[in-house]
């Protein structure tokens, strides 16, 4: 996009001489240099080629909660997509064993092991759920992208039974990592929408969830579910 | 032996007024002129800023963003014709900061690339012709961190005559 197309450098003197009579005739001085700025300054503005660059992609979110998809790696040019597959975190307690305090770990039917960000095998399945995201922006770091779960208030059974959904908690680890994990530990609320953890802009965020079973119950027999929604939000 | 002081005296002035002459000698710098770029144009005026990659990496260290454009250069060199000289591309500090230009030219220019604030030699030698056209392919860079909205990226070509 021309800034000024009319403007023609014949108003402009290559050869540079046009100053030397001016000493000379000092009554006509001012004008002359104002009209020789006035033209210097056109000419400049017409011999400047001007585009303008347009952001096109300014603000891209991603979460992965267990498998996800990416074309490839991301740092071999990998671009992230749509994935619908709901995972399953799931525990089966004997009957000996039910609601007797003792933990009972979960595993996930998830397959999501490496880091689709280099490949590197981040997480250990089946005990381990992958949750990771990047937040992109442009301008200036902002505000962090916020991770809430939107918990049902109770896991229930075929005839209606319920396990409070605080009954299952997670640790939260990655191969390789050390100190605090981005998307820490915690137990489910009953019922609601729940904090899990945060992107801040421009970076890259995953962690390794181990789940288990409190088991400090005694529910009515059956197989129980309930569903967790993970949310990703920018500011 | 005695000598008389003054042509000590004068041999020092001598070669302190050479001193002086040798540092004050004006360098001989070429005049750079802009060159009158009337006829250029481009297909795409608006340029696409594009993440260099989709995801940024853990820590964030990458956020440059690319785009890409393809302009039709168009020189008067008429005021030149029949001498010789350089021809630069000069990309100007401008906001909203750093900027990198990469071109790609067909042949009658040299490609390169210039960062904000300098400018970089794409043509030297006889100027033969009163135009020179050429279609430079650019990649512009810039940290996508400075960029919010779209912003005017302005170059120029500047002629150094021997």
């Amino acid at each position: 996009m021309r800034t000024h197309p009319s403007a023609r450098p014949a108003a402009r003197s290559p050869r540079g001489t046009a100053g030397r009579s001016r000493l000379a005739d000092a009554t006509g001085l001012r004008p002359r240099i104002l009209g020789a700025v006035l033209l210097a300054s056109l000419s400049a503005e017409a011999s400047a080629y001007t585009l303008t660059l347009t952001p096109a992609s300014p603000q891209t979110v991603y979460l992965q909660v267990g498998v996800g998809s990416f074309t490839k790696n991301y740092n071999a040019g990998g671009v992230p997509g749509n994935n619908t597959t709901i995972n399953v975190v799931s525990t089966s307690v004997a009957a000996a064993a039910v609601g007797n305090g003792t933990a009972q770990a979960m595993t996930t039917d998830s397959t999501a092991a490496a880091s689709n960000l280099d490949g590197f095998v981040f997480c250990t399945v089946p005990g381990q759920l992958y949750i990771g995201g990047f937040y992109r922006t442009t301008g200036a770091t902002t505000a962090a992208a916020r991770i809430t779960a939107t918990v049902p208030a109770s896991l229930v059974n075929a005839s209606g039974s319920t396990i409070p959904f605080s009954s299952i908690q997670w640790t939260s680890s990655g191969n390789g990592d050390a100190g605090v994990e981005v998307f820490p530990g915690g137990t489910f609320v009953n019922g609601g929408a729940q904090s899990i953890g945060s992107i801040a802009s421009n970076q890259w965020a995953e962690s390794c969830w181990t789940f288990s079973y409190l088991n400090n119950t005694v529910p009515a027999a059956g197989t129980f579910t309930g569903r967790v929604l993970f949310t990703l939000s920018s500011p | 032996m005695n000598h008389s002081p003054l042509p000590t005296l004068r041999s020092i002035a001598f070669f302190f007024a050479l001193g002086l002459s040798i540092i004050w000698a004006p360098a001989s710098h070429a005049r750079t002129s802009i060159i009158d770029d009337a006829g250029t144009t481009t297909l795409e005026p608006t340029v696409r800023l594009r993440f260099e990659s989709a995801a940024p990496p853990r820590g964030g260290a990458n956020n440059r963003m690319v785009g890409q454009t393809t302009v039709r250069v168009h020189l008067n060199l008429a005021p030149w014709l029949k001498h010789s000289g350089r021809i630069y591309l000069a990309l100007p500090a401008q906001p909203p900061g750093p900027l990198t230009a990469i071109w790609t030219a067909e042949g009658r220019l040299a490609s390169g690339q210039a960062h904000s604030g300098n400018r970089t030699l794409i043509y030297a030698g006889p100027i033969t012709t009163p135009f020179l056209e050429d279609v430079l392919r650019f990649q512009f860079m810039v940290d996508g961190a400075l960029v919010r909205r779209p912003f005017p990226v302005t170059f120029r070509f500047e002629f150094d005559e021997d």
